[in-house]
Order: C-alpha cells, then sequence, then structure tokens
C-alpha cells in the first residue's frame, strides 16, 4: 500500500475530513432512502405526510436526545472513563 | 456488505453534487484569493480544494458507493454480456509498463486489469464533468462534427485511444458508410465498444487491440486520425511516437484530429492543472502541456498545424466564464 497524499499541514486532519464526508454521504444516502420510504408509505395510505410535517406539540424524544448529545459531546472532555495512566 | 441500487444511486448523486459545488464555487473562491495576491500555499481554501479533488474521486471509485465494489457484485452477469463481443484481440498481447505502473483516475486496478473494467470506467465518465452534458451536445459529438469539418470526406476513420467506444460513436453514427477503426491496449474497454456498436447496429466499425504507436495498418490507410483525451496519457516519447505513426498511416493531404488538455501560459491555470494531474493519478498530462507540440510536428511532416482551445459546451470560452473546467484543447494537422 502507498500512502495517501496529504494537503493540510496536519495530516491528522486529511483523515479526520475523510471520516467527515463518510459521514456525510452516509447521511444522505439515509436521507434519500427515508423520503423513498415516505412517498411509497404514503402513496398506500400507511403513512399521513403532513402529520409527519407538523411542529410537534410535546418533546417526547428530550432524554433520548440529550443522552445523544451527551455521548457526541462527551470526547471533548478529554477524561479518561476508566481509570488508567496517563 | 451489498450496495443496493438506489444507495449506490444516491451515494454517486451526493458526490456529483459535492462535485458540482466544488467546480461552481470552491474553484472561483480559490481564483479570487489568488487573483487577490495571496499565497495559495498558505491558504486553507485550496487546501480544502485539493483535498475534495483526490478524494471525491476516491469516494466515486473505491468509497462505500463506488463504482467498483458496486459493479464487482453485479461481475457474473456484466462478464457474461461481454463474452460474444466482437473486438479483435491481439493473442499475448503485453500491455506497456507506463500503462500498467499507474491506476488512471484512481480507477483501482486501471482501466484494463479487470473484465469489468470497461463499465466501472463508461459509469464513472458519466459524471466527469458535472457541468457538461446537461444543456449541451456531448463534447465527444462537438469532437467529431469539428473533425468532419475539417475533413468532410471522410471515408477511412482510425480512432486512437477508443477507450469503451464513446468517442468512436459519434463518428460511426455520423458516417454510417465510412470504414472506422478504432483501437485501444485495454481489452475489457474495447470488449464494451464492440458490444455497445452491436448492439447500436453499427456495420462499419472494428474495435481492435493495438499500440497506438506502432499499429498494424499498411502506410496511408485512412482519411482521418483522430483521438480523444489520448495523447495525456502517454509519456512524451510515446507521444511523439504516435503522431509519427499518425503521419504513417494518413493519405498525403489529410488530416489528424486530437482533443485534449492543453493549459494556458498562466501559473494559476498551470497550477490548478498539473495539481489535477497528481491527484487524479496522471502523471503524464504535465508531461504533454510541457511538449513542444508545434515543432516536433512540423518535424514529422505535418503542415497546417493548428492548436486551439475547444468549447467543450456552450460559454466555457466566453471571458466571464468562471468555473473549473479542463483546459480543452484541439491539436490539428495535415499531412504534407
Amino acid at each position: 500500500m502507498i500512502p495517501e497524499q496529504t494537503f493540510f499541514p496536519d495530516p491528522a486532519l486529511d483523515r479526520a475530513f475523510g471520516v467527515v464526508m463518510a459521514l456525510a454521504q452516509e447521511m444522505w444516502v439515509l436521507r434519500d432512502r427515508v423520503a423513498g420510504m415516505e412517498a411509497q408509505l404514503a402513496e398506500h395510505g400507511v403513512l399521513d405526510v403532513k402529520k409527519l410535517n407538523e411542529e410537534p406539540a410535546g418533546d417526547e424524544r428530550a432524554a433520548e436526545r440529550e443522552a445523544f448529545v451527551a455521548h457526541l459531546m462527551q470526547d471533548l472532555l478529554g477524561q479518561q472513563q476508566a481509570k488508567g495512566t496517563r | 456488505m451489498s450496495i443496493d441500487g438506489r444507495a449506490f444511486a444516491a451515494g454517486q448523486a451526493f458526490l456529483l453534487s459535492a462535485k458540482g459545488y466544488w467546480t461552481r464555487t470552491l474553484y472561483p473562491a480559490v481564483r479570487a484569493e489568488h487573483e487577490s495576491g495571496a499565497n495559495l500555499g498558505q491558504s486553507v481554501l485550496y487546501q480544502y480544494y485539493c483535498w475534495l479533488e483526490r478524494h471525491l474521486q476516491r469516494f466515486k471509485y473505491s468509497g462505500r458507493y463506488g463504482l467498483q465494489p458496486y459493479h464487482a457484485q453485479d461481475r457474473a452477469r456484466l462478464e457474461k454480456s461481454l463474452e460474444a463481443a466482437p473486438a479483435e484481440m491481439k493473442e499475448g498481447f503485453e500491455y506497456p509498463e507506463y500503462y500498467t505502473r499507474v491506476d488512471i483516475h484512481q480507477h483501482p486496478g486501471g482501466v484494463w486489469s479487470d473484465p469489468i473494467a470497461g463499465f466501472v470506467y463508461e459509469r464513472g465518465a458519466r459524471s466527469t464533468t458535472p457541468l457538461a452534458g446537461k444543456r449541451h451536445r456531448d463534447l465527444h459529438e462537438r469532437l467529431t462534427a469539428a473533425a468532419l469539418e475539417r475533413c468532410p470526406s471522410a471515408r477511412r476513420v482510425l480512432d486512437m485511444g477508443c477507450g469503451f467506444g464513446k468517442s468512436t460513436r459519434p463518428f460511426y453514427e455520423a458516417l454510417p458508410e465510412a470504414q472506422i477503426d478504432a483501437i485501444d491496449l485495454s481489452a475489457p474497454c474495447l470488449r464494451l465498444a464492440a458490444r455497445d456498436a452491436r448492439q447500436a447496429g453499427a456495420r462499419g466499425v472494428r474495435f481492435r487491440q493495438m499500440d497506438c504507436s506502432r499499429t498494424d495498418y499498411p502506410e496511408e490507410s485512412f482519411d482521418l486520425v483522430t483521438s480523444t483525451m489520448l495523447l495525456h496519457e502517454l509519456p512524451p516519447a510515446i507521444v511523439e511516437k504516435t503522431l509519427a505513426e499518425a503521419h504513417r498511416l494518413l493519405r498525403p493531404g489529410a488530416r489528424m484530429v486530437h482533443l485534449d488538455f492543453l493549459p494556458g501560459p498562466e501559473p494559476f491555470d498551470q497550477l490548478i492543472h498539473f495539481g489535477h494531474a497528481r491527484r487524479n493519478n496522471e502523471p503524464f498530462m504535465e508531461p504533454l502541456a510541457r511538449m513542444d507540440l508545434p515543432a516536433l510536428l512540423e518535424r514529422l511532416g505535418f503542415r497546417k498545424t493548428a492548436i486551439h482551445p475547444f468549447e467543450e459546451a456552450d460559454g466555457t470560452l466566453d471571458a466571464g466564464y468562471r468555473y473549473w473546467r479542463f483546459p480543452w484543447a484541439l491539436i490539428s494537422a495535415e499531412r504534407w
């Protein structure tokens, strides 16, 4: 294997941006799939797209979202989660 | 993990949209930075520009929704569809070292080593230039029109480096009574080209495996020799041999017409083009641009040499055009 070309002063950024773009592509593939599913479900009368698009009255998934955000952000603290050496 | 058709299409469409943004927004921004006097060597924008040019292409071919893994999972059917393709292969043919050393376009295995490489290349070529082909005639049709304008009575045509036949098709469609010979090194591409020509009902076209720098045709066999995006894939010594071979094959007074990439003298244009070459695995793009083609053609016995920028789509040569594009150039000359 030949090392990949690099373009940033820190090659860590070259690799990290690759991860960002891979995730962005996965997100678009998922969005496309969800939109396709919604269209088919609506066509068969299973899904009320208008209702789905309305602003929700309550915040049913608040706890779930808080946990998601905490998990996403916790690496920023730079703290060991299990006691080890420095 | 398999890739379904919808996910493949969405994954590739994402990349094409990103490439479109790169073409229409990032490239003009890089150019504006350069024109404002900034040193691109210190530019964060230019770093992202370069990264995206390199890696959007890698994603396109080898990524999770890449052309190679997507076609590989359909390998059996694709290979079977080529079985009866009437391409003429040369027994014991050996690919030149320069051709196999690098996987051009970041196409894994190159355009020659895998039996399905032609399909991968063909699909990839549909999205090489994000802006072309939407509102315009395809650039290959434009090249054909330009060539036939210069050689209206061509009856024997040689298409050098025909690949999977995209450049050959407009010739056999425009000249149904002519004899068109199309040659290339790549067996998988030739098979796809021959299969598609047969399906299109073309009768006067042959696809043959041959090195364009040393063909087996007799002297003065052709009224027109053409190539599209071939010369920049050849080392300078092979470019010279290929042009000499074109001279040998043309009847006196006949023309050759090549479409390729030659950047202008502006340092920025050269930085962009030579950088593209490195990032897209094109080792001979810069050497071609640095050759003195007019002098070479004169030495080989050509006259009326003309090297002009080529308008691959409407408006791309207009002074106000700001988007990224290849520096397309039409190279034509007449045999003494």
